[in-house]
């Protein structure tokens, strides 16, 4: 009953009062709202409505972002900022129930869904080019870069390993005569022709040898010292120009590269995320570069039996440097070497009687022990 | 012109200036918990993609719950837009990174870490994103149907940002203060709403005169570190008070009272809760190393010997969710306090005169992109 009253009023009174902006200046305006066959909106003028100002279509209104208990909505049809204010709440209701697209914007769950699906395929995408496709990619491409920039990329791992280790280089020269032979008998039976190799000795205690891409190989004073024999430090030596052999360096400085980038695309900036990435990287590195090295010690075993030494020695002496490996589980997995033990027993397995020459005499290996001068670190 | 001015004035009176009012913030704090503690679930099982809605929803829930002389402010910005900025950001910073890295490499080549100043390059860069992530954010802010807009440059800005940087690592941040007017003078010169221009009128020595006893006593905060989380609320409500005191746009003006303690509690609500979620992750951790004890039957020290490395995947795993917990809560916590209770706090101080100043302003000022919050994001540095 009270329907069938109620619809003639709606037509004949003025209807409800309402602010309005029109999007064009920041004039708030006071209107009546009428609804007819869309919503209109008169202009109040000494408590009376005026003519028209506009027509909102139903279906052209969308609802604006608003405090509680103020329904704000905007038309698409309108100037992009008009709004209409409505604060009583009866006739909201009424107003809603005509509007039928008035969410449509909105983000739903649907839409929700749509977001975490496509992140989740983002995440699984990029997951694999890590898994799969950056370690084929750094496979590939490492013998791929020219001679010059690995070289570049070495002078300035150089440069930067020398300001870490401020001892500097050992030059004295009888010693670094013994040195440049050894590391010459083992680059010859290596096969390996480059010409640019460099090799050098750096004063530190840290007992350690590596190699930088472009062919520089480097061995801490500290691994000298606890050498006791040639065979040893050739061995470890051989077993650096494996990696320089196999481009190790620039591989791995692909795989970094890649790996790091793409898993600091996938996280974003979610807080403190970058534990959780270094974390990440850390293991499949080291997996990765535990087949690395593996490969570096089967060179190193077959550059020591082409020169008729036994690989057996140099493991002796890594053993002796790191003890018994694995002291926590973590290490077992993060560890970048295999460990020593199984790296013993594999040379152990290699051990051959020497039938070469001694790789240097006996004078020569004490000049090469004295390299550094007396002054321990 | 006559006409123009006329016209208003003759369909109703010119209303007497009007006394100062408060702004007033309607948010619900329920509502705005619920809304970031699903925001970061979804963040965590979108690998943080999510990010771009949330902070969208946070600033539309902060803006439209505003309200300055009755009418609320709306935040008209998408997290579509912040997505596709931060792509395009990316598809120009990847190239810069490569380009940054070889460059890297010949410096290297030279001297050893001399790439150092390629940061600084990159620190240019960010201040740049951060103006031109203003001017985004401002373009979205929408008050009575009229937007702010911002023009000025963003590398203009940045030189100077640069510049003034120079001098407070010279002075050892003695500048700070003229360097914060300075710089906020830039922006605020350029920000408009619709046809008023905005402008700043703090100066570096009313604020050099608030705080510089804090400069003089922060190596005491360095040692006793407790004393930290004091000296950082003194300084950050003695600076958002001069801020607010300086900001003016066209005849409006702002002044805000807010006293110097009015962070405290946030500071150190934040620690407390530090303090709580650690201590519960480390007992967690604890009672995980326990567990797995038990169930696989292993000695404690051997579940981290040697030879067991497959049973320490479920402590890995245990691990790593904890400390997602530990972050997913963390953010939480930091949305709440630090950008909720905070913007009540300080808007509550805030008084506005002559708003019949912005009664009627014109529209004008185009969109800017959301390029520039695309480089803030991949360059992870924030401002206003």
């Amino acid at each position: 009953m009270s329907d069938v009253t109620a619809e003639p009023d709606l037509g004949t009174k003025p209807g409800q009062p309402a602010i309005f902006f029109d999007g064009l200046s920041s004039r708030r305006r006071q209107v009546v709202l009428t609804l007819g066959d869309a919503l209109e909106i008169a202009e109040l003028s000494d408590g009376q409505a005026g003519p028209t100002v506009t027509r909102w279509a139903y279906d052209e209104i969308r609802r604006a972002d608003s405090p509680a208990g103020i329904l704000r909505l905007t038309a698409r049809s309108a100037p992009p900022l008009a709004r209409l204010e409505i604060r009583d709440a009866a006739f909201s209701v009424d107003l809603v129930a005509r509007c039928l697209r008035l969410d449509e914007h909105q983000t739903t769950r649907r839409g929700i869904a749509k977001i975490v699906g496509w992140s989740v395929a983002a995440a699984v995408s990029i997951v694999c080019v890590v898994l799969f496709g950056v370690p084929l990619a750094a496979d590939r491409l490492a013998p791929l870069v020219p001679k010059p920039i690995e070289r570049r990329i070495g002078d300035a791992s150089e440069v930067q390993v020398k300001t870490i280790f401020r001892g500097g280089s050992c030059n004295d020269p009888a010693g670094q005569a013994a040195f440049g032979k050894l590391v010459n008998r083992l680059r010859d039976a290596a096969g390996l022709d480059d010409d640019a190799m460099t090799a050098g000795v750096l004063r530190t205690s840290v007992p350690n040898a590596f190699a930088l891409p472009g062919g520089k190989v480097f061995v801490l004073s500290g691994l000298l010292d606890k050498a006791e024999s040639p065979d040893e430090l050739a061995g470890i030596l051989a077993h650096e120009l494996g990696h320089l052999r196999h481009h190790d360096n620039m591989r791995g400085l692909i795989y970094n590269g890649g790996t790091s980038f793409l898993i600091g695309l996938l996280f974003g900036d979610v807080t403190g995320s970058s534990a959780v990435i270094f974390a990440s990287r850390s293991v499949v590195e080291a997996s990765y570069s535990r087949e690395a090295e593996t490969a570096a010690d089967t060179f190193a075993i077959e550059t020591m039996h082409a020169l008729g030494r036994s690989p057996k020695p140099a493991a002796e002496l890594m053993f002796r440097i790191t003890g018994k490996e694995g002291g926590s589980s973590f290490a077992t997995i993060l560890a970048s070497h295999p460990l020593t033990e199984d790296r013993l027993a594999r040379m152990t397995k290699e051990d051959r009687p020497a039938s070469g020459p001694p790789l240097l005499t006996y004078t020569e290996w004490q000049a090469l022990k004295g390299v550094c001068g007396s002054g321990k670190i | 012109m006559n006409d123009m001015q006329w016209a208003p004035a003759g369909s109703e009176p010119v209303p007497p200036p009007l006394p100062p009012m408060r702004v007033d913030f309607t948010g619900n704090r329920t509502e705005f918990r619920k809304m970031v503690t699903k925001g970061a679930m979804l963040e965590l099982i979108t690998f943080g993609f999510y990010r771009f809605w949330l902070v969208t929803d946070i600033r539309r829930h902060l803006w439209s719950n505003t309200a300055v002389d009755g009418d609320a402010a709306e935040y008209t910005g998408r997290a579509k837009e912040l997505l596709v900025g931060f792509l395009f950001a990316l598809a120009i910073l990847v190239p810069i990174y490569l380009a940054y890295f070889l460059v890297g490499i010949e410096f290297e080549r030279w001297q050893g870490f001399a790439s150092m100043p390629l940061f600084i390059s990159f620190y240019a860069f960010g201040q740049f994103a951060i103006f031109r992530a203003r001017r985004y954010r401002l373009t979205r802010t929408v008050w009575r149907g009229v937007r702010f807009w911002m023009d000025g440059s963003g590398w203009a800005y940045s030189f100077r940002a640069m510049l003034w940087g120079l001098l407070v690592f010279l002075t050892l941040g003695l500048a700070l203060p003229w360097r914060e007017a300075s710089l906020e003078r830039y922006k605020m010169q350029h920000t408009h709403f619709g046809d008023l221009q905005g402008d700043f009128e703090g100066n570096g020595w009313e604020f050099f005169k608030r705080g510089w006893w804090l400069w003089l006593l922060s190596p005491i905060a360095m040692i006793i570190i407790p004393l930290a989380p004091f000296f950082y609320a003194e300084f950050k409500a003695r600076e958002w008070r001069w801020w607010l005191n300086g900001i003016r746009i066209g005849d409006v003006s702002l002044s805000s009272d807010l006293p110097h303690n009015a962070f405290y509690g946030l500071y150190w609500k934040m620690v407390g809760w530090w303090v709580l979620l650690t201590t519960l992750f480390g007992l967690y951790i604890g009672g995980a190393t326990l567990l797995v004890v038990k169930v696989s039957g292993v000695p404690a020290e051997q579940v981290f010997g040697p030879g067991h490395a497959a049973k320490s995947i479920p402590m890995l795993v245990m691990m790593v969710i904890g400390y997602f917990a530990l972050a997913l809560a963390m953010n939480i916590i930091m949305r709440v306090y630090l950008q909720r209770d905070l913007w009540a706090k300080v808007l509550e101080t805030v008084e506005v005169h002559n708003i019949g100043a912005a009664s009627d302003v014109r529209a004008s000022g185009e969109l800017a992109s959301a390029l520039g919050e695309g480089f803030a994001d991949g360059l992870d540095v924030a401002g206003f």
